[in-house]
C-alpha cells in the first residue's frame, strides 16, 4: 500500500516535515505585524520596571499568576478592563501565564499600592490571612540586577526600535550615569511609598533591593 | 526471520539512558510531591530559603520530568528498539556509536546546567522553554547529533521498510527540532549592551501576542512531540513485543500516524482561547483539537485490539497491565483535551486545576506508565537477567494507579469548582466569591492530590529498587526471551 | 453490555456525581450556559473514555485475534492487514466533514467577535440586575455592599473592615485623632468636594488637639470652641453640610463616592482610586455596608 514511502526514509522525513511545518506557517505568520502595534500612549518599561520584570521572571510568579483579563463580565468586574493586544507590545517575553493559583495581575497597579505590596511580599498572611502564596523575604535583601535590565533596554532599543530616549546607550559609563540620574530617584520614590526603613536606607546608599524593582513593575501593570 | 539472533546489539547507550530515566524520575517526582504539598501546606515553602519556594521549584519539576525523565526514557527506548527494528547493531557503526556516547555526555552536562540555572532563577520564564540561550545552543547541538545518529542507523539498516515506531521517532526528531529553534529565537543582550549586564541574558525576538502564539505553537507541540509521538513509538514496539501479538491493523497505524502529524500542529491555539489572538486562530485551535480525537484514539484502539483475546496476559503479566492502562489514560487525556478546547468549556477550565489534572492524566497514566513498562522489558534483554520481582511490579502498578486516580479526580473537581466559583454572581449580580474564597475551598483537593502524588512516588521508588536489583541481582538468563519478559 | 462497560460507566458516574455535589455546595448556577456546557463536556469525557476503553477491554476477554498477516516482520513483530474499525473510521470522517463545514459555513468568519459577545453579556446582565435593583431597600444595599467589600476591599481593609491593624482605614471608627491632626496641619486636597481644598493650619496647638479629639470621639459631647471654624464647611453636626465637604461623623455615600473616584493618600497610606469600577448602585451599597461596621 503505502510501503514505498516507508522504504524511503529520506522522502518519508521530508513528508513529515512538510506536513508539520505547513500548519505552523499558516498559524503564526498572518498575525505578526498586526499584534505588535502598541496601543496609543503605551510607554516602554523603564529600566527599573524592567529590572522588576526580571525579578518577576526569576522568582517565577508566572507559576501562579496570569496577566490576561479575558472578556467575561466576571473577569472585568474582578480585575478591570479586558486586556488588549496592543498593551503587550513591549512584553518580551509575554507573561500571560497558564494557571491562576493566585489572581490575575494585569491591572494590579490600579488597585494595590507599594505599601500593600511591601506587606504582602514580606508576609502574604499579614494582609490575606488565608493566603497560600509564599513569602518572598529574600527580595528585601537581594540586590536587583539593574545592569542586565539596562542591557535589555539598550538591546530592544537597537534591535526592535523600542522608543527609549538618547540616554539609553551602550557601555558602562552611560549605564552608570543613567543609574544615578534615572534609576535611583525612581527607586527612592517607591522605597518611600513602601514605608520600610531598611529598604529605604539601602536605596539611600545607592543600592536597589529586588523588592523595589518588583514593586515598580507591579505598579506599572495598569 | 530469526537472523536477529546472529546480530549482537550494542546496548551501552541505551543502558546509560535507562539509569538516567530512573534517577530523573525520582528527582522530578519528589519535587512534584513537594510542590503539590506546598499548595496544601504553604509552610513547606520555606525549607530551602529562596530556592525552595513553589514558584522556583515548579519549573524545576516540569523540566526534570520532561527533559530528564521523559527524554531519557525516549532515548533509552530509541537506542534499544531502533537497532532491533532496523536490524542494525551500533557495534557495526563505531562512528555513530561514538557520537551517541558523546551525545550522552553532552546530555548530562546540559541537564546539570538546566537544574542549576533553574534553581538560580536564570530563566526566560516561558513554560517548557525556560532555558537561556547558551543552554539552547547546547540543546540544539545535542538534538542534531541525535538526528545524525538516527539517520546513520537508518542508512545502514537491513530491514527495508521502516517499522511504525521508527516513523514516530523520526517525527519526534523533526518536530522538536523545528519548534524548539523557532520558539527560542532570542537576542542575547550582551552583544549590544557594550559589556553591561549578565552574559547569559536574552530578549525574545517576539513580543506580546506574537510571542504567545509562537510559545504555544511550541508548548502544545512539545506535548505532541515529547509526551505523545515518542511514547506511541514505544507502545508500538513494546506492547506487541512483550505480548507476542501482531499489530492489529496496518491501515489504522498509517491513518493514525499521518492524521496525527497533520492535525496536531494546528491545535496549538487552544492554549490561547479568549486571549488577544485573533478569533479565527482561536477557533482553528478548537476545531482541529476536536478532529484530533480520532487520530489519537486510533493508536490507542490499535493497541487495545492487538491484545484482543489475550485477557490472560493482562491478568498475568504486570508489564501488559502497565501498557494497557497507559493506552486507556492516553484515550482519557486525548478526549479530555479536545473537550477543554471547546471555547465555553475552556472559559471555565483555563487557568484552573483542571488543566494540571488533564496534564497528569497524560503524564502519569500514559507517559510514565509506558516508560516503566519499556524499561522493565528492556532490562531483561540488556542485562540478560530476569526481572527481580514480579510481585513488587504488581504492587507498584496498583499503588500508582490509585495515585493517578486520586490525582485526576481531585484536580478535576477542584478545577471545575474553582472555575465556576470565579464566575458565580450572587442574587444581586455581584461577584459571589473573593479570590481567596476560591483558594481556600481547594485545600482538601490539594491535600488529596499530594497524597496521590506521594503514592505515585512510592511506586517510583519501588520501581527504582526493582530496576537496580534486576540489573545487579536478577537471575541470569541463558538466552534472550523472544516475547514475554521473564520475572521472578 | 459486558460487565466491563458497566463498571466503566459506574466509575464515570461516581466522578460526575461527586463533582456535582461539590459544585452544588458552592451555590453554582448550573443553568448558566457556560457552566452547563462545561458540565456536559465533563460527562462526555468520563462516559466516553471509560465506556469505550471498557468496550475494548471486553474484547480481550471474548474475541480472538484473526486476520491476514503482512509479509513484513520486525524483530518478531508482525502486522495484520485488518480493515479499520468502522466506528473509528466513520467518526474520523465525520469530524473532518464537520470541520470543513464549520470553516466554510458554520463559523461566522467575519461576523463573530469576542468583544461583541462581551458587550452582549454586559447588556444582558444589566437587563437582569440593574432593573431588578433600581430601588433597593437598605437591607438589600447592605448585603450587596458586603459582597462587593469582601471581593474588592477586604485585602486592605480586612474582612471585618478593621483596617488590618493600621494598614488601612479602620471602618469601625470614622477617623483617628492622628488623622485629623495631620489634615489640620497639612490641609488636604484630594477628594474633590465642591468646597475644594481644606487649607492647612485652620486650628493649631491646643485648639487643634481639642477639635481632633472631638472628631475622633464621634462628635459626642460639647464641641470645643475651635469647632466653629470647622462647622462652617463641615456643618454643625459634622455631616458635611449637604455634601460640600466630607462627612466627619460617619461614612456616607458622598464620601465613599469621592474616595472611590479620587483615591486618597493620608498618614495611614494610599487608598487607590476605583474610578469606573462600580455602578452608582454598587457605590451606594458600599456606603451602606461601611455604615454598619461602626462600633
Ligand atoms: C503558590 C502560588 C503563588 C506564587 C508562587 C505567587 N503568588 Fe501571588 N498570590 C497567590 C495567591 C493564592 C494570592 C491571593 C491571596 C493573596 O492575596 O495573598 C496571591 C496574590 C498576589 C497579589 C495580590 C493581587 C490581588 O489582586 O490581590 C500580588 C500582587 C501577588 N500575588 C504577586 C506575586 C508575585 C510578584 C509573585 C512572585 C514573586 C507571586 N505573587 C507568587 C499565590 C501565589
Ligand atoms: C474651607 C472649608 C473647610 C473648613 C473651614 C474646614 N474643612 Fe475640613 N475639609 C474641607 C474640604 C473641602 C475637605 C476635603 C479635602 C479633599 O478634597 O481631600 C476637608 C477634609 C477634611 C478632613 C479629611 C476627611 C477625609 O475623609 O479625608 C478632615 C479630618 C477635616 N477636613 C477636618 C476639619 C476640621 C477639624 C476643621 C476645623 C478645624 C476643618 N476640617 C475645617 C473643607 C474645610
Ligand atoms: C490597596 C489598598 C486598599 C484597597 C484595595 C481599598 N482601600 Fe480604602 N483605604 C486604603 C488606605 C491605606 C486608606 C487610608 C488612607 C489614609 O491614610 O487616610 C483607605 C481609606 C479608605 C476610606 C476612608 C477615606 C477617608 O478619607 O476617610 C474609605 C471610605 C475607603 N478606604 C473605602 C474603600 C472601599 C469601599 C474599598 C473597596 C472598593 C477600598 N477602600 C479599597 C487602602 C485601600
Ligand atoms: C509524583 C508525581 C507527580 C506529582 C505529585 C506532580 C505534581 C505537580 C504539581 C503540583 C504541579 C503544579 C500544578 C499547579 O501549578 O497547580 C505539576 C505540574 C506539572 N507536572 Fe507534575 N507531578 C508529578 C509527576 C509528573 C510527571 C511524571 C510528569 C511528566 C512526565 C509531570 C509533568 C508536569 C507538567 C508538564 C506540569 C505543568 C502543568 C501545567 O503547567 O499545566 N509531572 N506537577
Ligand atoms: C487530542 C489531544 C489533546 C488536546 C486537544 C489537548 C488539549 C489541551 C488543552 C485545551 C489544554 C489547556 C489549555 C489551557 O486552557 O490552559 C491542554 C493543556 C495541556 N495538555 Fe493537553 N490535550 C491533548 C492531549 C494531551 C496529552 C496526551 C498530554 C500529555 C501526555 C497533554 C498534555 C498537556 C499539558 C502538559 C498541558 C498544559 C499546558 C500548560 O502548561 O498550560 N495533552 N491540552
Ligand atoms: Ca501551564
Ligand atoms: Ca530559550
Ligand atoms: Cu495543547
Amino acid at each position: 500500500m503505502f510501503h514505498w514511502l516507508e522504504k524511503n526514509p529520506f522522502l518519508f522525513a521530508v513528508g513529515v516535515f512538510v506536513v508539520i511545518a505547513f500548519a505552523g506557517l499558516i498559524e503564526i505568520l498572518p498575525n505578526f505585524a498586526e499584534a505588535s502595534r502598541p496601543v496609543k500612549g503605551l510607554k516602554p518599561y523603564t529600566v527599573l520596571e524592567l529590572a522588576g520584570k526580571e525579578v518577576y521572571k526569576k522568582d517565577n510568579c508566572i507559576a501562579c499568576h496570569s496577566q490576561l483579563i479575558r472578556p467575561f463580565k466576571a473577569e472585568t468586574d474582578r480585575y478591570g478592563r479586558y486586556s488588549l493586544s496592543g498593551e503587550y507590545a513591549y512584553d518580551r517575553p509575554f507573561l500571560w501565564g497558564s494557571k491562576r493559583t493566585g489572581p490575575d495581575l494585569h491591572r494590579v497597579g490600579n488597585y494595590r499600592t507599594p505599601e500593600w505590596h511591601a506587606n504582602h511580599m514580606w508576609d502574604p498572611k499579614s494582609v490575606v490571612p488565608a493566603s497560600i502564596m509564599p513569602a518572598y523575604k529574600h527580595q528585601f535583601t537581594n540586590i536587583a540586577d539593574i545592569a542586565t535590565a539596562y542591557a535589555e533596554a539598550v538591546t530592544v532599543k537597537k534591535v526592535f526600535h523600542t522608543p527609549y530616549g538618547d540616554d539609553i546607550q551602550p557601555g558602562k559609563a552611560a549605564y552608570e550615569k543613567y543609574y544615578k540620574e534615572k534609576v535611583l530617584p525612581e527607586a527612592l520614590k517607591i522605597a518611600k511609598a513602601m514605608k520600610n526603613k531598611d529598604v529605604l536606607d539601602m536605596v539611600k546608599q545607592g543600592k536597589v533591593p529586588e523588592i523595589v524593582a518588583l514593586i515598580a513593575y507591579l505598579e506599572r501593570l495598569k | 526471520m530469526q537472523s536477529s539472533a546472529a546480530l549482537e546489539y550494542d546496548y551501552s547507550v541505551a543502558k546509560l539512558y535507562m539509569w538516567t530515566t530512573v534517577i530523573f524520575g525520582i528527582v522530578g517526582m519528589t519535587i512534584g510531591v513537594l510542590i503539590a504539598s506546598q499548595l496544601a501546606w504553604p509552610e513547606l515553602n520555606y525549607l530551602f530559603g529562596e530556592y525552595g519556594t513553589f514558584s522556583r521549584l515548579r519549573p524545576l519539576h516540569t523540566n526534570v520530568v520532561i527533559y530528564g525523565f521523559t527524554v531519557s526514557g525516549i532515548m533509552a527506548t530509541f537506542y534499544y528498539a531502533a537497532q532491533r527494528v532496523l536490524k542494525v547493531s551500533l557495534a557495526e557503526l563505531p562512528f555513530f556509536n561514538f557520537l551517541a556516547k558523546l551525545d550522552f555526555v553532552a546530555y548530562l552536562f546540559a541537564a546539570a546546567a538546566m537544574v542549576v540555572s533553574e534553581l538560580m532563577g536564570i530563566t526566560a520564564s516561558k513554560e517548557y522553554a525556560q532555558m537561556e540561550w547558551p543552554l539552547d545552543v547546547a540543546i540544539v547541538v545535542y538534538w542534531v547529533i541525535w538526528g545524525i545518529v538516527m539517520f546513520g542507523m537508518i542508512g545502514a539498516r537491513r530491514e527495508k521498510a521502516l517499522y511504525i515506531s521508527m516513523w514516530y521517532y523520526i517525527a519526534t526528531f523533526l518536530g522538536v527540532a523545528m519548534l524548539y529553534v523557532f520558539n527560542n529565537m532570542e537576542v542575547p543582550t550582551i552583544f549590544f549592551s557594550g559589556g553591561v549586564g549578565a552574559w547569559y541574558h536574552s530578549v525574545s525576538m517576539y513580543a506580546g501576542t506574537n510571542d504567545a502564539l509562537v510559545q504555544w505553537w511550541w508548548g502544545h507541540n512539545a506535548v505532541a512531540f515529547v509526551f505523545t509521538v515518542p511514547i506511541i513509538a514505544m507502545i508500538y514496539y513494546f506492547l506487541p513485543k512483550e505480548s507476542g501479538q501482531a499489530v492489529y491493523s496496518y491501515k489504522l497505524s498509517l491513518l493514525s500516524f499521518w492524521g496525527l502529524m497533520f492535525v496536531y500542529l494546528w491545535a496549538g491555539g487552544h492554549h490561547l482561547l479568549w486571549s488577544t489572538v485573533p478569533d479565527w486562530m482561536q477557533t482553528m485551535g478548537s476545531v482541529f483539537s476536536v478532529v484530533l480525537i480520532l487520530p489519537s484514539w486510533g493508536s490507542a484502539i490499535n493497541m487495545l485490539l492487538t491484545m484482543k483475546g489475550e485477557w490472560n496476559q493482562l491478568t498475568e503479566n504486570p508489564l501488559i497491565k502497565f501498557m494497557i492502562l497507559a493506552s486507556t489514560f492516553y484515550m482519557l487525556s486525548t478526549l479530555e483535551g479536545p473537550i477543554q478546547s471547546v471555547k465555553s468549556v475552556n472559559a471555565i477550565a483555563h487557568f484552573t486545576d483542571w488543566i494540571p489534572g488533564h496534564v497528569h492524566d497524560g503524564v502519569l497514566g500514559w507517559v510514565a506508565f509506558m516508560i516503566f513498562a519499556a524499561i522493565m522489558h528492556m532490562s531483561t534483554r540488556v542485562f540478560k537477567r530476569e526481572i527481580y520481582s514480579k510481585s513488587l511490579l504488581e504492587a507498584q502498578f496498583w499503588i500508582q494507579t490509585i495515585g493517578v486516580v486520586l490525582y485526576f479526580t481531585s484536580m478535576w473537581i477542584a478545577g471545575i469548582t474553582q472555575g465556576m466559583m470565579w464566575r458565580a454572581v450572587d442574587e444581586y449580580g455581584n461577584l459571589m466569591y473573593s479570590f481567596i474564597d476560591t483558594v481556600s475551598v481547594l485545600h482538601p483537593y490539594y491535600a488529596i492530590r499530594a497524597i496521590g502524588g506521594l503514592l505515585y512516588l512510592i511506586g517510583m521508588f519501588m520501581f527504582a529498587y526493582n530496576f537496580i536489583m534486576t540489573a545487579t541481582a536478577g537471575r541470569k538468563l541463558e538466552q534472550e526471551p523472544q516475547f514475554r519478559s521473564p520475572m521472578a | 453490555m459486558s460487565s466491563f462497560v458497566v463498571k466503566g460507566l459506574v466509575l464515570a458516574g461516581v466522578l460526575i456525581v461527586a463533582t456535582l455535589v461539590v459544585v452544588k455546595q458552592m451555590h453554582i448556577d448550573l443553568s448558566d450556559p457556560v457552566n452547563m456546557i462545561t458540565f456536559l463536556g465533563a460527562i462526555a469525557i468520563a462516559v466516553l473514555s471509560f465506556g469505550v476503553a471498557a468496550k475494548y477491554m471486553g474484547q480481550m476477554k471474548t474475541d480472538t485475534a484473526t486476520g491476514e498477516l503482512a509479509e513484513e516482520n520486525w524483530d518478531g513483530i508482525g502486522e495484520y492487514k485488518n480493515e479499520l474499525p468502522a466506528g473509528w473510521a466513520y467518526s474520523f470522517l465525520g469530524t473532518i466533514i464537520w470541520a470543513a463545514w464549520y470553516w466554510l459555513a458554520g463559523y461566522p468568519l467575519n461576523a463573530y467577535s469576542r468583544i461583541g459577545e462581551y458587550n452582549q453579556e454586559v447588556k444582558q446582565y444589566q437587563q437582569k440586575f440593574q432593573e431588578k435593583w433600581k430601588n433597593p431597600s437598605p437591607e438589600t444595599l447592605k448585603e450587596m455592599g458586603e459582597s462587593i467589600f469582601l471581593v474588592q476591599c477586604a485585602p486592605c481593609h480586612g474582612e471585618t473592615g478593621d483596617g488590618l491593624s493600621g494598614k488601612a482605614q479602620d471602618f469601625t471608627h470614622r477617623m483617628s485623632k492622628e488623622q485629623v491632626l495631620a489634615v489640620l496641619k497639612g490641609g488636604q486636597h484630594q477628594l474633590k468636594y465642591p468646597l475644594g481644598a481644606m487649607p492647612p493650619g485652620l486650628a493649631q496647638g491646643k485648639a487643634a488637639e481639642e477639635v481632633a479629639e472631638y472628631v475622633a470621639n464621634g462628635l459626642k459631647g460639647k464641641a470645643p470652641a475651635a469647632w466653629a471654624t470647622c462647622a462652617g464647611c463641615h456643618g454643625q453636626d459634622g455631616k458635611g453640610n449637604g455634601g460640600s465637604a466630607p462627612n466627619l461623623a460617619e461614612y456616607d455615600e458622598t464620601l465613599v463616592q469621592h474616595v472611590l473616584k479620587n483615591g486618597k493618600t493620608g498618614i495611614i497610606g494610599t487608598m487607590p482610586s476605583f474610578v469606573n469600577r462600580f455602578t452608582p448602585v454598587q457605590e451606594k451599597a458600599l456606603a451602606a455596608y461601611l455604615k454598619t461596621l461602626k462600633q
